[in-house]
């Protein structure tokens, strides 16, 4: 083994013990930052869910920029289809 | 009384019982102060618009020239909304493929209806209003709808100025938690299933968001200020000397109040005059009754009489001699 495999070796575990310590916290922020998301996505989708909204034509205009957010959610959360009868986003 | 309150604010507001005169007396102010060289806007917020009645010719969206120094402008709530339903549906229709145009149309048209729609819109004709307005006029003077409609409208950019702040405030906290996973390195296991891809496009929709969010937030929050600075705006309330309107101009003050509004003033329109006849005499009789009663319950507020007229006011130049009666 030469000097320089070692030194990528050494590299190679570093970056692995890395991954181990930091993966589970990136997991959580990335999961606490996707429930801030769809919390989001509800409050603009409120209306059409049944929840009375204050400010459907505030939130009516934050649409066009949540739609796309709006199919993967539904897609994860086990709905093959659209749940809501007037967004047919597939 | 009424005049020299209204040269003393930038903004005016008229509000009342339906039915006790309100546009009237909001119309013969403001050619008052037109008449003493002020550039007035006089502008309704009153869905069933009455201005074109009065002064008997049609006025609509767009400030409307009346007299010297006097436009006059409805806010129409319909063509509002359909303007801004109109710009969404188009920057949806851009994410969209062609054959689901009629879904995105179907959700939009729906929305149209939705209670607080046309309330929202409104509000955001009358933040402009303000804003645009106050550049090229010296006085907006607003003549509302009935009391229950306008006590809403007026606690509406605060509770809106609230709702935008909640929202941008969870923004923020997502935004934390994004900038946490993109510091914490690459993200190779949840690529698809966490925050989908974290990449330009992502942080073009995040700043979007946040954009829109915060042109809301300043709109309101422009409204409330100016609303709520009682150097600069004030709200008279006008009613009839009977029961009911006595009542409600009480129950009014005290929403306003609670608003933060200033009240400086009441007009007590319609009074019937002493000096002609019995019948009058004695009705005059019954309005103390009643007006009694409201100086008990608000003795702070200076009240303006207007006495009843044998003749309908329609036209500029009954509003003119109104106008003229007042002080």
């Amino acid at each position: 083994m030469t000097q320089k495999e070692k030194e990528s070796l050494l590299k190679r575990i570093e970056k692995g013990l890395h991954e181990y310590y930091v993966a589970p916290y990136r997991r959580s922020f990335a999961r606490a930052q996707r429930d801030e998301d769809d919390l989001f996505m509800l409050l603009v989708f409120a209306e059409s869910m049944g929840i009375p909204n204050p400010a459907a034509y505030y939130t009516l205009e934050l649409l066009p920029l949540v739609y796309d957010r709006f199919h993967e959610w539904h897609k994860r959360m086990g709905m093959e289809r659209s749940p809501l009868d007037h967004i047919g986003c597939c | 009384m009424l005049l020299k309150l209204a040269t003393t604010k930038k903004i005016l507001f008229f509000g009342g019982k339906g039915g006790v005169g309100k546009t009237t007396v909001s119309a013969a102010t403001a050619a008052a102060c037109a008449n003493l060289g002020a550039k007035v806007l006089l502008v309704s917020t009153d869905p069933a618009h009455n201005l074109g009645h009065l002064f008997d010719r049609s006025i609509g969206g767009k400030p409307t020239r009346i007299a010297a120094g006097l436009d006059a402008l409805e806010l129409d709530p319909h063509e509002t909304v359909n303007t801004h339903l109109k710009e969404i549906s188009s920057s949806l229709h851009r994410l969209m493929p062609t054959n689901l145009y009629s879904e995105v149309d179907k959700h939009i048209t729906l929305a149209k209806d939705a209670p607080g729609m046309h309330e929202a819109a409104i509000l955001e004709r009358m933040a402009d209003v303000v804003e645009e307005g106050l550049k090229d006029y010296d006085k907006i003077i607003f003549d509302t709808a009935p009391s229950g409609h306008t006590a809403r409208l007026m606690v509406l950019p605060e509770v809106m100025s609230a709702w935008t702040e909640g929202l941008i405030k969870r923004r923020e906290k997502a935004d934390r938690f994004a900038e946490f996973v993109r510091e914490l390195g690459e993200d190779t296991s949840m690529q698809d299933k966490t925050i989908g891809n974290a990449d330009d496009s992502e942080q073009e929709r995040e700043s979007g968001i946040r954009q829109i969010l915060l042109r809301r937030r300043h709109k309101f929050h422009h409204l409330r200020e100016r609303v709520a600075d009682s150097e600069m705006t004030s709200f008279v309330i006008v009613l009839a000397a009977e029961r009911l309107p006595v009542l409600e101009t009480v129950e009014l003050h005290e929403q306003l109040k609670q608003a933060n509004i200033s009240v400086d003033c009441l007009v007590v329109n319609k009074r019937a005059p002493i000096d002609s006849g019995d019948f009058l005499r004695e009705r005059q009789e019954q309005e103390e009754i009643h007006l009694a009663t409201l100086s008990n319950k608000l003795p702070a507020l200076p009240k303006q009489d207007i006495f009843l007229r044998p003749h309908d006011i329609v036209g500029l130049a009954a509003i003119e001699r109104m106008a003229g009666q007042l002080d």
